[in-house]
């Protein structure tokens, strides 16, 4: 009932996003949708295991939904600045603007529907349409490039999406040789394991294909490569953040699915090599990228990676794989914010022209640095304390190779982010520019200082609800 | 033996139920039925002229093209009565039957040292190496759906029963029309009425001869229409009795003219880089009318 | 009747690889959504007649009628040239999907537990094979975007032969996938031809490392 309102009212402001035409009603708007995006989240936190019909609270979706609601207002704050400073200087018609918001809000949306499904094909559905909305954000610069990068987005989405469809249509044929026709998530975790293991296998095969397209791992990543590198940083910040988010809660969903049958197994290693693979892939470019965008989306598959290999190792790496998510979001998130203004400072994201920060923009840089120790696991940051947790799990299990060959790899990428950064914060740029006529406004870092701030300290001092939350969420694998 | 005369008789005004199709088409009153007929005995009875540079083979290969049919006609059946050459497996002995003849007129077109004829010696060649493996898949579907390895016990055992037999027996068909067009270079894959040699596929291979030979290759390619028209009569005669037997079989000769006759009218000849696709196309739909028989009858792999 | 119709289907698909006209191919989607719409009609007797009037207008309006109709308002929008522009030659893609047809009906012949649906999930995979390969082979968007709807069809096959039992998935998968997915490529193949002079794949490579 409550969902009910929620999204009734949510399309509401949706549609008079669309129709609305002057700055202050997009405002307005906006801001009501935040106000209706945290009493969700809040009824949410306050009641946990409820839900009736096709969405359920359970602590998975609570988590998820905390992460989504403070990114969702970041990203509105971060996105009225740049259309504004967008505006300023390529005159973008009004119509773009009211789509934007409208997509941003469609957005929201659909990825808090996604998290709250209790029915595999209500997630599918939510997932195709925040395909949808995240291509109207992508297009919004109407260049050459956009256009290109939408393009794909949305056919490789659309493809993608259709494979997990697909993996669905199995699961529901296995379902039905067993006996049952419920596709709700807690009635698939009591009976899959009497289903026929080769449906089983081949359903979970394609749900990873499909949605990992979603979450950037391999081995369809190359969509939000090519769309990170082009899209608006706000959109961006919410892409490579909240929307792997989604991908990840599907995948997680059906790997729990998985967990009680004969093929968990199976399931952990293909989730294995799945992660090993995007790790390898990221760094291979992570070694030779030359645009900022790019070097971020790439960071993005590196650390979906480990999620993954989380996944597949077990045990105290499942707690490690949910920090690791919780953390990257919000790391990933301002350092797309930080971009911004970056851009604004020199005009271009190529990494060869941009250096000097420091000098010219204090409070940017520091943002930039701090960024740059939280996203390389350096401590104090929270996704040291994840990762760490992760090789812990490792060892646990006795998989050394794997581990090895990780932690070389993760060493690569390191080093790759790190001259990359220091270029931006400390070198001389190739070719120096002059001093921009408009000064940045510090004010436009203090989203990210919070962010930041959350990491390490959430890292260092997990408050007991955070860790009984993701424990609940853990127990499903279980 | 009533397979073989009724095979002759319908040769015999094949050809020229065809010439008066197009010419009824086209508005004209057009020849007599008889008229190819009479051209023939015209060539019989003139003298033939052979090239300086043409061997033997030149002056046998028409005789053997025409051997070959002889042979491949005597394996089809009449009904219930066995063709001469009946026997267990004859059918890879028509389609092998039919490939010696071709291959003797293609090797006496490159014997003649003429380049437009090599050419459609190769194009010939190509098209029917093609085409080749969907007479196999037609009959080798129904020799699966039947159980029988002949054509006799195939013919005399095919049950129409249910619709899907009916679906399957209509299929055949159309490919078998397909195939006869393929096989006797006819539209829409060669043109017999152009006298451009860089378009010719058939007709540019017997440029060279003249006399009796001439004579036999074009009452060949008759005797092979017919043979394709006994063919398909089959699909429908099995266990009825001789009268409407030898009505199906002559009804289906002419039918068959008619067709060739309307598809020449109607149809342009395909583009020379469409006509692989369009013969394999043809094998493609002939392996899964294959599979749906194997689907059928139950036998999986 | 459904194995006629399947096969027939298969036919269909055949004749796609050597389609080289765009209008060819556009007729023979309509054709495959015809006889969706047909074996919806027989597959599916045990939904409740609200769910089979819905499948079967679905298939019938949506796959017969707007969707070629509307494929056409594109190319003459983009006015978009009649060739379809494939990397290999028509030959070699009759070829492969000869092969992809063989090589699903080997592998699904593997499969034990099929209750009947064999020649479902045959066609259903060499469609879902076939749509897949005429969006790598082909330069032009709108085969993309037409091999996606082959795609679509397969899978749409495949929910059939489980329709009966859960008539919610085939509605959900046709209905978003159609509707978002082709209407919206739809849309950005009109803006990708007008910034670029063709919509081609050629002029979309400009985002690399």
């Amino acid at each position: 009932m409550v969902f009910g309102y929620y999204f009734g009212l949510a399309l509401l402001i949706i549609a008079g996003l669309v129709f609305s035409r002057r700055t202050q009603g997009h405002l307005i708007l906006l801001g009501l949708f935040n106000l209706l995006q945290w009493s969700l989240t809040a009824y949410a936190g306050l009641h946990l295991n409820s839900g009736t019909g096709f969405f359920k609270v359970d602590a998975l979706a609570v988590i998820m939904l905390v992460v989504l609601s403070i990114l969702a207002t970041t990203s509105s704050y971060h996105s009225v600045f740049y259309l504004q400073h967008h505006h300023r200087l390529h005159s973008t018609p009004e119509r773009a603007q009211s789509l934007y918001y409208a997509g941003l809000c469609l957005l929201i949306m659909a990825q808090t529907g996604a998290f709250l499904a209790s029915h595999i094909a209500v997630t599918w559905i939510f997932v195709e349409i925040t395909t949808f909305a995240a291509t109207i954000m992508i297009y919004h610069e109407r260049s050459e490039e956009s256009i290109e990068a939408a393009w794909k987005y949305l056919f490789v989405c659309s493809v993608a999406l259709t494979l997990a469809f697909t993996g669905i249509l199995f699961l529901g044929i296995a379902a039905e040789e067993a006996g049952t026709v419920n596709l709700f998530y807690d009635s698939l975790v009591t009976h899959a394991p009497v289903f026929n293991a080769f449906w089983l296998k081949m359903a979970f095969l394609l749900t990873l294909i499909g949605y990992s397209a979603k979450m950037g791992i391999f081995p369809m990543h190359t969509v939000t490569i090519d769309a990170h590198t082009v899209a608006p940083p706000p959109v961006s910040a919410f892409i490579s953040t909240t929307l792997m988010n989604v991908g990840f809660v599907g995948i997680y969903r059906m790997y729990a699915v998985v967990a009680r049958t004969s093929s968990f197994t199976w399931a952990k290693h293909v989730l294995l090599i799945v992660g090993m693979l995007s790790v390898f892939v990221a760094v291979v470019y992570l070694v030779r990228v030359r645009h900022f965008k790019r070097m971020f989306a790439y960071s993005s598959l590196e650390n979906m990676g480990l999620v993954a290999i989380g996944l597949g190792v077990g045990g105290l790496a499942y707690y490690a794989a949910l920090l690791h998510l919780i953390f990257h979001s919000f790391t990933k998130a301002s350092m797309f914010y930080q971009i911004q203004q970056v851009h604004q400072m020199f005009r271009t994201y190529v990494i060869r022209k941009t250096g000097g920060y420091f000098r010219n923009y204090p409070a940017g840089a520091l943002v930039m640095l701090l960024c740059f120790i939280c996203i390389a696991g350096i401590p104090p940051s929270g996704l040291f304390i994840s990762e760490f947790l992760l090789i812990r799990a490792m060892l646990a299990e006795r998989i050394f190779a794997i581990l090895v060959t990780l932690l070389v790899l993760l060493t690569f990428a390191i080093w790759a982010l790190g001259k990359n950064f220091m270029q931006l914060i400390f070198a001389e740029p190739d070719q120096p520019i002059g001093i921009q006529s408009e000064t940045l406004n510090p004010i436009h870092s203090l989203s990210q200082f919070v962010l930041l701030g959350l990491v390490i300290y959430l890292g260092l001092n997990p408050p007991p609800q955070m860790v009984t939350l993701i424990n609940e969420a853990i127990k499903i694998i279980q | 033996m009533h397979g073989l005369i009724l095979i002759l008789i319908v040769s015999l005004f094949f050809g020229g139920i065809v010439v008066k199709t197009k010419s009824i088409c086209a508005g004209r009153k057009g020849p007599g039925i008889f008229q190819p007929l009479k051209d023939i005995w015209r060539l019989i009875r003139k003298g033939a002229v052979f090239s300086e540079t043409a061997t033997i083979l030149t002056r046998i290969a028409p005789s053997i093209y025409f051997a070959s049919v002889l042979l491949a006609v005597g394996c089809i059946p009449f009904g219930n009565v066995r063709g001469l050459l009946s026997f267990q497996g004859d059918f890879v002995f028509f389609a092998y039957a039919l490939a010696l003849g071709k291959f003797f007129m293609i090797i006496a077109a490159l014997d003649t040292g003429s380049s437009f004829e090599g050419m459609g010696a190769s194009r010939e060649a190509h098209f029917s190496m093609l085409a080749e493996p969907a007479f196999f898949g037609v009959i080798g579907s129904l020799a699966l759906y039947t159980g029988r390895t002949s054509f006799l016990d195939i013919f005399t055992y095919l049950h129409f029963g249910n619709y899907l037999s009916y679906a399957l027996g209509s299929v055949m068909l159309i490919i078998l029309v397909i195939l006869t067009l393929i096989e006797n270079s006819r539209m829409p894959v060669d043109d017999p009425n152009t006298h451009l040699e860089l378009t010719m596929i058939h007709e540019v291979m017997v440029l060279d001869y003249s006399g009796f030979d001439l004579g036999l290759i074009q009452y060949t390619t008759n005797l092979k229409f017919a043979m394709y028209a006994a063919l398909m009569a089959n699909l429908f005669t099995g266990t009825l009795r001789a009268l409407p037997d030898i009505l199906i079989f002559l009804g289906t000769g002419f039918l068959l003219a008619v067709i060739v006759g309307g598809v020449e009218s109607f149809t342009a000849r395909l583009r020379m880089g469409r006509i692989p696709q369009f013969a394999f196309s043809l094998t493609s739909y002939a392996l899964l009318l294959f599979l749906l028989v194997l689907f059928i009858t139950g036998r999986f792999s | 009747m459904k194995a006629i119709i399947l096969i027939l289907f298969a036919i269909s698909l055949l004749n796609i690889s050597i389609s080289n006209r765009l209008r060819g191919f556009a007729r023979l989607l309509t054709l495959q959504g015809f006889l969706l719409f047909v074996l919806a009609f027989i597959q599916l007797n045990e939904v409740t007649i609200l769910n089979l009037v819905f499948v079967l207008l679905e298939t019938l309006v949506f796959k017969t009628i707007v969707l070629p109709l509307f494929l056409d308002y594109v190319i003459k929008k983009n006015r978009i040239t009649r060739e379809t522009e494939p990397y290999v030659p028509y030959f070699v893609s009759l070829l492969i999907v000869t092969v992809i047809i063989l090589a699903s009906f080997i592998i699904v012949q593997q499969i034990e537990g099929l209750s009947g649906n064999t020649l479902f999930f045959i066609v259903a995979l060499s469609t879902i094979f076939t749509g897949l390969y005429i969006i790598i082979s082909r330069k032009k968007l709108i085969t993309h975007l037409m091999g996606y709807v082959v795609v679509e069809n397969g899978v749409f096959i495949l929910s059939l032969a489980i329709g009966n039992e859960m008539p919610m998935m085939v509605n959900t998968g046709i209905l978003i996938d159609l509707f978002i997915g082709v209407l919206v490529m739809g849309i950005f193949v009109n803006k990708i031809g007008d910034v670029f002079q063709e919509a081609n794949n050629e002029y979309l490579s400009q985002i690399r490392d």
